[in-house]
């Protein structure tokens, strides 16, 4: 019988942790950055590592400087 | 009264310097109903991600205020009329 490989995901190190951030504020653009992708899209947790919570004020940040131009809605990179 | 962040970006051919003073002009309805205007921080002339009516750069200001509600969402549509901004945004600090 073959054993089902169990795979132990590697648990990601928080990265607002890391960067010391309690409030994430959407005029961070420079913070926000490292949460949207190049083509401009919001990072999926499982990426970036952060609890539910945090996503998702990240998610309302992100679009929140969307709206004021500090981030874009699509890059043109295509 | 409730605490409120207000960020206006405004249109990027008019003076710099006019951009405080013009601010007080729209921010003195909120001393008039009794609020008061905690921060006005001007960053300046900054590149936008995206173009906002065919212009490319914005001056951006970020202002802390306490005021009731119906006098921040007076600010805000006077800030909309205005041909000088571009676009705003009014949230409330604490939530």
């Amino acid at each position: 019988m073959a054993k089902p490989v169990v795979r132990k995901p590697k648990k990601k190190a928080n990265p607002l942790k890391v960067a010391k951030v309690e409030n994430i504020d959407y005029k961070d653009a420079a913070l926000l950055r490292k949460f949207i992708s190049d083509r401009g899209k919001i990072r999926a947790r499982r990426v970036t590592g952060v609890s539910v919570q945090e996503q998702r004020r990240i998610a309302n940040a992100v679009k929140n400087a969307r709206e004021m131009a500090l981030l874009p809605y699509s890059s043109s990179a295509r | 009264m409730r605490q409120y962040e207000l960020m206006v970006i405004l249109d990027p051919e008019i003076d710099e310097r006019t951009v405080a003073p013009s601010l007080d002009k729209f921010l003195a309805v909120v001393k008039k109903d009794g609020g008061s205007v905690d921060t006005v921080d001007i960053w300046g002339r900054r590149r936008m991600a995206f173009d906002i009516k065919k212009k490319s750069e914005g001056i951006y200001a970020v202002i802390q205020m306490t005021a009731e509600p119906a006098t921040a969402q007076e600010l805000d549509r006077q800030l909309g009329l205005n041909e000088a901004v571009l676009r705003t945004k009014l949230l409330r600090r604490d939530a």
